[in-house]
């Protein structure tokens, strides 16, 4: 068993890797002076990853959309009851999503840590799905999905990437369409759970108060060696341009609601999840509470909630959103991308890049301050190929020449849409 | 409410609490492990329907700026260079009260890269913002009144946004008519169309003159730096305070009530309003907590795995319990059709419990489940600031470590007592506007 300690001297932390040899990584993060601890068992698997084969297959399968959330749901179940009930004798409190890339089970703690980690690990590795119980589900998925037909805050956010994306999966609901799950089975799943569920394919991430010997004691007694797995996704190339440039939809609310996207060049999982770091720093320089422009807006009486600026990175997907209600979302449109464009011309100064890298360094360092977060960065960090102190290190030696060199590729006008809800 | 004898005699309650002027507690709770600190003034005044609008305005202009920094893009930038530190402004309402807070978190001293003392910085700004606002001639900056007067009319209508919400506020409304408690935060349109910089402006003095001042700290920083500047910021002020007491529940009374709205949504819901009766001590309330978590507060609770699970009648189907109005409310998302199912399905658990008609083990595990949520209250700062302001607001002094001690005491027949107290007062459905709730 290969075992490395991971540290940071700028905040003076470190961690554990190690490498099981059931092929299953795992991260390790105790915090001292914590009474939780919070475990996430992970697969890189999610919504997007719809077409796909092992070395083992012939032919590419293509599965309906939201079979990566319907799994989720799924696994739950055992022959002999379901994990929540098993967790209930730990007093552990269990949780699950399916993002667009990934896959999480989660528990928080702060008693039997040992044995609530043995759950974890058996049923995550234990699926049992029959015709019945698969059947059952499909009740219960249709009614999230009409709930998040009726939440114009997640409409309003699917119909901009619908807008941005042509091909790529990141357009269609993580949970899918009434009639896409329709058309699992247990077959389907079973597929997808032995090529995505490979212990080759996840990760364990563990932050908090335990003991790194009853994580790997219970990772010794609980997993199966896992074969190798390569496992190769079809993706259809996505161009540069948007799908369309606008799109409304009308649900009941107040005042309209508006998301406004940049789609950005794809450069690959690791760098992506790079370039997102920066975006967010550019969104902050651009569009944030210091800004002349967010000044402007809210003296128009435009954005009286304020904006919320966002960057999403995944493996072939990079794009930064911005988002509020606004009585007149086009012209913050409008005056958004003008910001842009003048940023690009203009350059930025030195004083607020500073200001910016210092707050995004407090930002950052308040991540380290929480076992959940510390769990799930890990997670996104190991997917996309980084070390978890790379994102502080990264905004700690930032240049200015970096940011000017992404804002340009990254902040085109032409590869932007808007999305507005209003009633 | 009485103290009763809670814990064991070395358990002590870590939340230092002092009195620094007239109405006015500095209270502190540290701990090492933090990187941050959390320093917020709350004013807590009685929900008054003529003047809760007006209030519920004043922190987000004071957010806009100060006599000494009028301007938000730079008081913004001197948050910037305090490394991001975050300034929020909000209104809440626990019990039969407002309550306006401005808080601030930043890093501690020991993560700032200049030496700079970032407790002593963040709560002169806090200071300023709260104390030394941006008021000419009894009136607030014109144009800052006119924005935020514009927001809060936004936030009073956007309720209707999100449904969940909207029918649980539905049903408290319907619920709790002409009760303190049914007072809304953020007031009412009708009186926010006419909030003015002198309106604003009057009843912030009001508010500082008059309300009872929680102010936190809460991280690993020197409380005492902070406490210093705000007892010599407030000893400048005439104040007279009023004090908190405890909001009292009034009984069930008559039939119950039954609403049903129709709205163009996909799914529909069901809330259903609860009275808990005869909570005159602290150990009877904890049972009452187990007891509705029991009932629907935790993922093996009877509405979780009966009514959701087995019964597949709702996708989401809880139970909460607020104790400072002594009310229960049950939580759902159905399909029409299933409402009239679900609603029978609920108060059929509720009833099971009533009769004693559940394990030991069902017990276990539902305190199990509270002593890990208890425990994770140290780990995080917000929710030691709730923890503990929920302790003031209710007048004890009962700790989370306390409160496990409390939980793990409850027996069976106490939950049943408990669950004996709850009587049904009002059933609320919002169902979509093409179909009938099934008989």
């Amino acid at each position: 068993m290969k075992q490395e300690i991971v540290r940071n001297e700028r905040i003076g932390e470190e961690y554990l890797r190690i490498e099981h040899p059931s092929g299953l990584t795992m991260l390790l993060y105790p915090m001292k002076g914590f009474s939780t601890s919070y475990a996430m068992f992970s697969t890189k698997y999610g919504s997007i990853d719809v077409c796909f084969k092992t070395e083992k297959d012939k032919d590419f399968v293509t599965v309906p959309a939201g079979i990566a959330h319907y799994l989720e749901h799924k696994m739950f179940e055992s022959e002999d009851g379901d994990a929540f009930d098993r967790y209930a004798k730990t007093g552990a409190s269990a949780n699950a999503f399916t993002s667009f890339d990934k896959t999480c089970y989660l528990f928080a703690c702060s008693d039997q840590f040992r044995e609530s980690i043995e759950i974890l690990l058996d049923f995550v590795t234990d699926p049992y799905f029959t015709k019945e119980t698969v059947e059952k589900e499909q009740g219960i998925i249709a009614q999230e999905i009409r709930m998040y037909d009726d939440d114009p805050g997640w409409r309003v956010m699917f119909n901009l990437l619908e807008s941005m994306y042509q091909k790529n999966s990141v357009k269609v609901d993580i949970a899918g369409t009434v009639e896409s799950i329709a058309q699992i089975n247990a077959d389907l799943l079973y597929r997808c759970y032995n090529t995505f569920y490979n212990l080759n394919n996840m990760v364990l991430t563990v932050a908090g108060n335990f003991d790194p010997q009853d994580v790997i004691d219970a990772a010794d007694q609980v997993l199966k060696k896992a074969e190798p797995i390569q496992i190769e996704r079809k993706v259809e190339e996505e161009p540069a341009e948007v799908a369309r440039k606008r799109f409304v939809q009308h649900l009941p609310v107040a005042t309209p609601m508006f998301y406004i996207g940049f789609k950005s060049p794809n450069a690959g999982e690791t760098q992506n999840f790079r370039n997102m770091i920066y975006d967010e720093m550019i969104l902050d320089l651009v569009t944030g509470e210091t800004t002349e422009l967010y000044k402007k807006l809210y003296e128009q009486g435009l954005i009286n909630g304020g904006i919320i600026g966002e960057t999403m990175a995944g493996r072939d997907y990079l794009c930064s959103m911005i988002s509020g209600e606004s009585k007149d979302p086009d012209s913050v449109y409008e005056q958004i991308a003008e910001a842009f464009e003048q940023a690009k011309m203009n350059g930025i100064a030195d004083e607020d890049f500073e200001r910016i890298k210092k707050s995004t360094y407090g930002r950052y360092l308040g991540m380290f301050g929480k076992p959940e977060s510390i769990a799930a960065a890990t997670v996104n960090c190991y997917f996309a190929g980084m070390d978890l102190y790379e994102l502080i290190e990264l905004v700690a030696n930032s240049t200015k020449e970096e940011l000017m060199e992404r804002l340009k590729a990254d902040f085109l006008t032409e590869n932007s849409s808007i999305s507005i809800v209003m009633a | 409410m009485k103290q009763d004898q809670i814990g064991d005699e070395f358990m002590e309650y870590p939340l230092i609490r002092e009195c620094i002027a007239n109405g006015v507690y500095f209270s502190s709770i540290t701990d090492k492990k933090f990187k941050h600190n959390r320093i917020s003034v709350n004013l807590i005044v009685k929900l008054d329907r003529e003047k809760v609008t007006d209030r519920a305005v004043v922190p987000f202009i004071l957010r806009q700026g100060s006599k000494n920094c009028p301007d938000f893009t730079d008081l913004n930038k001197k948050l910037c260079d305090l490394y991001g530190a975050s300034l929020d402004a909000g209104v809440d309402k626990i019990g039969e009260y407002q309550m306006i807070t401005l808080g601030i978190i930043g890093v501690d001293n020991r993560f700032a890269l200049s030496g700079e003392d970032m407790v002593q910085e963040c709560t002169r700004m806090l200071c300023e913002i709260v104390l030394e606002p941006d008021i000419t001639d009894g009136k607030f900056n014109v144009k800052n009144t006119e924005l935020e007067k514009q927001y809060l009319l936004e936030t009073i209508s956007s309720e209707i946004n999100d449904k969940r919400t909207y029918a649980n506020i539905r049903c408290k409304d319907i619920m709790c008519k002409n009760e303190a408690c049914a007072i809304k935060k953020y007031g009412y349109a009708e009186d926010a169309q006419k909030i003015t910089p002198e309106s604003a402006a009057k009843a912030y003095q009001e508010l500082i003159e008059t309300a009872q001042v929680e102010i936190m700290f809460e991280g690993c920083g020197d409380p005492n730096a902070a406490k210093e500047i705000f007892r010599k910021k407030f000893a400048e002020i005439t104040r007279n305070p009023i004090s908190i007491t405890k909001c009292c529940t009034r009984p069930q009374q008559g039939e119950v009530k039954q609403v049903v709205e129709k709205m163009d949504v996909k799914q529909g819901k069901l809330v259903m309003g609860f009275r808990v009766e005869n909570m005159d001590s602290y150990t009877k309330m904890n049972a009452e907590r187990v007891a509705i978590g029991l009932f629907g507060g935790t993922a093996s609770s009877f509405l979780f795995k009966n009514v959701r699970e087995k019964m597949s009648l709702c996708y989401y189907c809880s139970s909460q319990y607020d104790r400072h109005t002594g009310i229960m409310m049950v939580y759902s998302g159905v399909e029409a059709a299933n409402a009239q199912k679900a609603k029978e399905a609920i108060l059929a658990q509720l009833e099971m419990m009533q009769r004693g008609d559940f394990s030991e083990k069902d017990l276990e595990e539902t305190k199990l489940f509270f002593k890990t949520a208890l425990k994770a209250t140290g780990d995080s700062l917000g929710a030691m600031d709730s923890w503990y302001l929920a302790q003031i607001m209710g007048g004890t002094e009962v700790s989370p470590d306390m409160e496990i001690e409390l939980c793990s005491k409850v027996t069976k027949q106490d939950v049943i007592d408990a669950v004996n107290c709850v009587k049904l007062d009002t059933v609320y459905m919002l169902m979509p506007q093409d179909e009938k709730e099934g008989e």
